[in-house]
């Protein structure tokens, strides 16, 4: 006898989910347009540097190779030392994402860390993180993120640590939030009743349920940690050695490339940068709205 | 109106994060490394006594908890330290620092109001139009400006290119007016590109936040009961939508002020607009102890008022909760 | 919708507004001056910033001035003297002074002003009087300095003049908590308003003992960063820059009534070596050898660091005085000089007996250890990130590894006077007055604790010091300057990287009489610029 094959879209299981999901992002517009983004940027990032190396010692002969316009030979121009914009900003994108990424993976390991803990250990746990969570929320980011920086100093490795401390609140909040919920629902208050272990309920039921919605925060933590890191760099706490995107915007700033009218130099990055961002944001968003059922149905 | 044990047990939240927060300036701000007293030493070309003399009067000889105890006792007085850099009070310069931020907040905050919430009830009132995924688009793409990229372009385009704008500052500097409207004018033409700089970032955000508490509320029972009823769509919209929306718009403003001050220390730096963003931002690499914890005490105090002011207006607003 | 009519209403408001401000002008006697970076306080003898003294020199008198070619000029004093013996100055104080508050300028204000200096060894101003023994004040218009020993530099040129009925009863601990809000002084300018991150105005004295300046009003204006204060000058919002970074500077070549102006300046930025030869001492010991410090110092190229880091503005670096002091710089012809000559390094190291004995590109002592060096540099001092980036490129070809890091400026200056835990670091000089002296005293041994940065001490060079220091005849002291330099430069303490041209800018349309001294129209030793320049004929 044939079997029915039952259509992708509605089988069970995690693989069928994600395949699912994909097909809501991929259908909605503004999903789609995310997602493009994204892949351009990875190209970008990965093929770029590949292609077109950037060599920091390149500086130019003399001062007539400074801040010059687009050429043949140097197809966005030329920067305060005489070196090329356009492989500058390729190898750029390289540590504006690795700070990004790096700096998200710090936040969302510990903001879930503590989600988990405060959402399943209500009583005195949950009281102290929430208000350690509620000062980090209170405290401005920005000038605490400067203070940090100055503190430990300006390697990479310094400003992935600090950005990364400073982002997790909003992935705490939200990983508690739907711990707690999920904390009450029956199956897990009868697993728990069975003498099951708290690691394994952790583990096996609610990381699970809890996983998606990490994942939908991530995607906005990562816009955020780029912001974060190209702000610092732009004042001037990046690190001078690698180049960044915001490093550049910092070069081009106090080099004066806005009053010389220098667009080549403080476009591009920038460019970059929102491209980036908006990738991220847009992706996160419409992430947001499927995983959300109530926002899915509505609007 | 509020029951007491609620109100006491805010109160006492209220303190526990207080002193935390005050505690943690103190340390933060003594454990950075590098010696201010070193760097002025050297280019004020001081001999070893005068600075010896700085470290005395600034209490940096005595041990961390004695330095506490003074710190915790001139914040009872209001009293904020002496700045390192200017060495006079540090009220005295947060003073005058002040107002200029809050001008600038001021005015950025209409602008966020107007435009943010204002977009987010047109796209609300017409989701899933294009003019809705438009708007949406838009506020994304202003979510993902950075700040300071923002300003240096407007400085290039509206100052350097078309001189429309001046770039800096909040007056002409050695300006004489003839008239009070002059002199407005001078001050509006200096905050407009300031002004637009910072709340473009937060505009986005916000008509986000209100559409999308506004779709909430619009699909509710009770609004659907009001178009039953044959009222018009603008009534329905306004008077019993926008009023329930703004519960997590007002949420949404408690946290304002913390984004906000990272955008005011940018738009400040690249306008040299005399306020407390910039003035963070020298004294963090100067060293400047006191002048940093008075602000972030000051900023971490107004977020925490502000959250519990919004607390308080959501319970009053809240209709649910104000039946319960 | 009723929004978007409020919307339009408000543009077309703000429209309006805007349209109308036009008509603010400033007024044409008013000298506007941009800078980027403001005075910390108006006491004189607690002020460490430059932008404080360059107001502060408006408002107070010396006894005597530098004059527009750095020479002594009148002040208060209308004539000064040196006894025979070379170890007391007469000053003869003009008459009819009067402070700013009315009340008469007498001898007993300038005793008061050196003995509160003397006694509590006061800021920097304290240096030039360490060895007075006592003033006298014989009449209201005589002023005697006595020294126990003869005095090469004339301190009158460098101490303000202060009110006795102001500052008299102040403890030293008062005198650091004096903000002197309101300066009363007996200069050409009063002060009348700071606006804190805004703007400092001080107005004409109209009872000045001087020729009466033109410039009613001195405005100082302070911009967050230079390109926006380089945007103003050009848009007519100020008349001069105290000071422009090369990029910067290179935009305002050529634009219509702007003149950009490079001049030699009395600073220099500089590679300094951790000569400590304490035992505990945690510095690379190999850094003590000075075949390795000459070795650096061939290999690097001046004129590229010039090039490149400062686009051109400024002198390739040599002797430890910068051009701007003329003909107490000692000039090393170019090819004597330790520079651009990797060959030489090579060959130097390699006779020494460093060689790379394991193919790693970086050279070994015979000992085995590494020819390796921690550099430090100032992460907000671009030019010096730069320059430290080429330091390393030019070491790393003959063959000595250096590992850059950077900080910030307290760390850095904690680090490097604090512990002998680094080995070269990147920084710079200002001179402190327009004479030799202070420049040449940073090495000294007396200095390990004050001034000095690398731990230096040589005798010689001490005695040298204590001679010129004491050697009133000038060319006799010319000489023995001279062999300090050289004696300096040979042994490699520090390899001077550059002398930075002072880089300014003024509008040729408003005001006219710029000088050009050596050291800057302005942001100098001298405030002469001041009080001569006039408005252009309208």
């Amino acid at each position: 006898m044939a079997t029915k094959q039952i259509p992708l879209a509605d089988r069970p299981g995690a693989r069928a989910a994600l395949r699912r999901n994909w097909d809501l992002i991929w259908s909605d517009g503004l999903g789609r347009l995310g997602v493009i983004l994204l892949g351009v940027v990875a190209v970008i990032a990965i093929f770029g540097p590949m292609l077109f190396p950037f060599d920091p010692k390149a500086v130019g002969r003399s001062a007539a190779d400074i801040l010059q316009p687009p050429s043949a030979q140097h197809w966005l121009g030329t920067d305060e030392l005489g070196r090329d914009v356009f492989r500058a900003a390729l190898a750029g994108s390289r540590i504006s994402l690795l700070v990004g990424l790096l700096a998200t993976a710090i936040s969302i390991l510990v903001g879930a860390v503590i989600g988990l803990v405060a959402g399943y250990y209500p009583g005195w746990p949950d009281s102290v993180l929430m208000r350690v969570t509620d000062f980090f929320l209170v405290m401005p980011t920005l000038p605490l993120v400067i203070a940090l920086a100055a503190l430990f100093g300006q390697s990479l490795g310094i400003i992935i640590l600090v950005i990364g401390l400073t982002g997790w609140p909003s992935t705490a909040r939200i990983v508690r939030s739907q711990v707690l919920s999920l904390r009450e629902r029956q199956f897990v208050v009868r697993i728990r009743s069975l003498g099951a272990s708290d690691l394994r309920i952790v583990g096996s039921h609610i990381l699970p349920n809890v996983l998606p919605l990490i994942f939908a925060n991530t995607v906005l933590v990562i816009a955020g940690s780029i912001l974060s890191e190209a702000t610092l760099a732009f004042l001037g706490l990046g690190d001078p050695v690698h180049v960044s995107w915001g490093t550049m915007l910092h070069f081009a700033f106090v080099s004066g490339a806005t009053g010389r009218g220098a667009w080549w130099y403080f476009l591009p990055p920038g460019f970059g940068i929102v491209l980036v961002v908006l990738g991220f944001t847009l992706f996160g968003h419409t992430l947001d709205r499927i995983l959300n059922p109530r926002l899915r149905e509505r609007g | 109106m509020f029951r007491a044990g609620y109100l006491a047990r805010k109160a006492g939240q209220l303190a526990l994060t207080l002193f935390a927060v005050v505690t943690f300036n103190f340390v933060l701000f003594r454990v950075l490394p590098g010696d201010p007293l070193q760097l002025i030493a050297r280019s004020g070309h001081l001999p070893p006594e005068a600075v010896a003399r700085l470290r005395a009067l600034f209490g940096l000889d005595r041990p961390l908890l004695v330095q506490f105890w003074y710190y915790l006792r001139n914040l009872s007085h209001a009293q904020f330290g002496f700045s390192f850099t200017y060495r006079r009070p540090v009220s005295s310069i947060l003073a005058e620092r002040m107002t200029n931020t809050i001008i600038l907040l001021g005015a950025a905050t209409v602008f966020i109001v107007l435009l943010g919430v204002g977009l987010g009830v047109f796209a609300a009132a017409r989701r899933g139009s294009r003019a809705d995924s438009g708007t949406v688009v838009t506020a994304l793409v202003f979510w993902s400006l950075p700040t300071f990229w923002t300003g240096m372009i407007l400085v290039f385009l509206l100052g350097v290119w078309l001189h429309a704008f001046p770039i800096s500052g909040i007056t002409t500097p050695g300006a004489v007016y003839s008239s009070w409207f002059d002199q407005t004018g001078d001050v509006v033409s200096h905050i407009f590109l300031p002004t637009v700089t910072l709340a473009l970032v937060d505009i986005g955000q916000f008509i986000l936040i209100t559409r999308s508490s506004l779709v909430d509320v619009l699909t509710e029972d009770f609004i659907l009961t009001a178009k039953a009823k044959g009222l018009s769509r603008r009534n329905v919209v306004w008077r019993h939508g926008v009023r329930n929306a703004l519960l997590p718009v007002i949420t949404a403003s408690a946290l304002y002020i913390s984004l906000v001050v990272g955008g005011a220390i940018q738009v400040e730096t690249v306008f040299s607009w005399p306020g407390i963003g910039r003035l963070i931002y020298d004294a963090v690499l100067r060293r400047d102890y006191p002048i940093l914890e008075a602000c972030f005490l000051i900023f971490a105090v107004t977020v925490i008022l502000a959250n519990l002011a919004s607390d308080l207006l959501y319970q009053v607003l809240d209709p649910r909760v104000r039946e319960a | 919708m009723r929004a978007r009519t409020v919307a339009a209403l408000l543009m077309v408001a703000l429209l309006v507004l805007t349209g109308c401000t036009r008509s603010a002008k400033s007024g044409s006697t008013s000298l506007r001056v941009g800078w980027s970076s403001e005075p910390d306080t108006m006491n004189p003898l607690t002020t460490y910033s430059t932008e404080a003294q360059e107001v502060l020199q408006l408002v107070y008198d010396k006894l005597t001035e530098y004059d527009s070619s750095l020479k002594p000029e009148p002040g208060l004093a209308t004539s000064f003297e040196y006894s025979s013996d070379g170890l007391s100055i007469t000053y003869d104080l003009r008459d009819g002074v009067k402070w700013h508050d009315g009340q008469p300028f007498t001898s007993a204000d300038v005793k008061f002003t050196f003995d509160l200096i003397h006694d509590q060894n006061l800021s920097e101003y304290g240096q030039w009087l360490t060895d007075m023994t006592s003033v006298d004040t014989p009449d209201a218009s005589t002023v005697v300095v006595n020294f126990s020993k003869p005095q090469a530099f004339n301190p009158g040129l460098s101490i303000p003049i202060l009110p006795e009925h102001i500052w008299s009863g102040k403890s030293a601990e008062d005198i650091q908590k004096f903000a002197n809000d309101q300066p009363v002084g007996t200069g050409p300018y009063t002060f009348v308003q700071w606006k804190q991150g805004e703007s400092l105005t001080i107005k004409r004295n109209d009872s000045w003992w001087g020729p009466e300046p033109a410039a009613t009003q001195v405005i100082f204006v302070l911009y967050g960063n230079e390109d926006v204060m380089a945007q103003a000058l050009k848009a007519g919002e100020v008349d001069v820059l105290t000071e422009v970074p090369p990029t910067i500077w290179d935009g305002l070549s050529g634009v219509d009534n702007v003149a950009a102006v490079s001049i030699p300046s009395f600073s220099f930025h500089h590679i300094g070596f951790n000569m400590s030869t304490d035992p505990k001492s945690q510095g690379n010991p190999l850094i003590l050898d000075r075949t390795v410090r000459q070795a650096l110092a061939y290999a690097l190229d001046r004129n590229q660091l010039v090039q490149l880091a400062l686009a051109g503005h400024g002198q390739p670096g040599s002797v430890l005085l910068p051009p701007a002091f003329g003909k107490w710089q000692l000039k090393i012809p170019a090819d004597q000089q330790m520079n651009a000559n990797p060959d030489q390094a090579n060959q130097m190291l390699d006779a020494a007996g460093y060689t790379d004995t394991n193919g790693d590109g970086v050279r070994e002592a015979p000992d085995g250890s590494p020819l390796e060096f921690r550099l430090i540099a100032i992460e907000s001092t671009t030019v010096d990130v730069r320059a430290a980036e080429l330091f390393r490129n030019a070491a790393a070809k003959v063959g000595i590894k250096l590992d850059l890091q950077t900080m910030d400026e307290n760390t850095l200056g904690k680090t490097v006077y604090n512990t002998t835990d680094w080995d070269i670091f990147v920084w710079g000089w200002d001179s402190g007055v327009a004479d030799p002296d202070y420049m040449l005293g940073i090495v000294l041994c007396s200095q390990i604790g004050g001034n000095n940065d690398i731990y230096y001490c040589n005798k010689h060079y001490d005695q040298l010091y204590d001679q010129q220091a004491t050697t009133v005849d000038e060319a006799a002291r010319m000489n023995i300057v001279h062999l300090m330099q050289q004696d300096f430069y040979d042994s490699a303490g520090y390899i001077v990287m550059w002398y930075q041209d002072k880089l300014q800018a003024y509008r040729t349309d408003t005001w006219t009489g710029w000088v050009q001294t050596p050291g800057g129209m302005v942001f100098n030793f001298t405030r002469d610029n001041y009080l001569n320049v006039t408005p252009v004929a309208a």
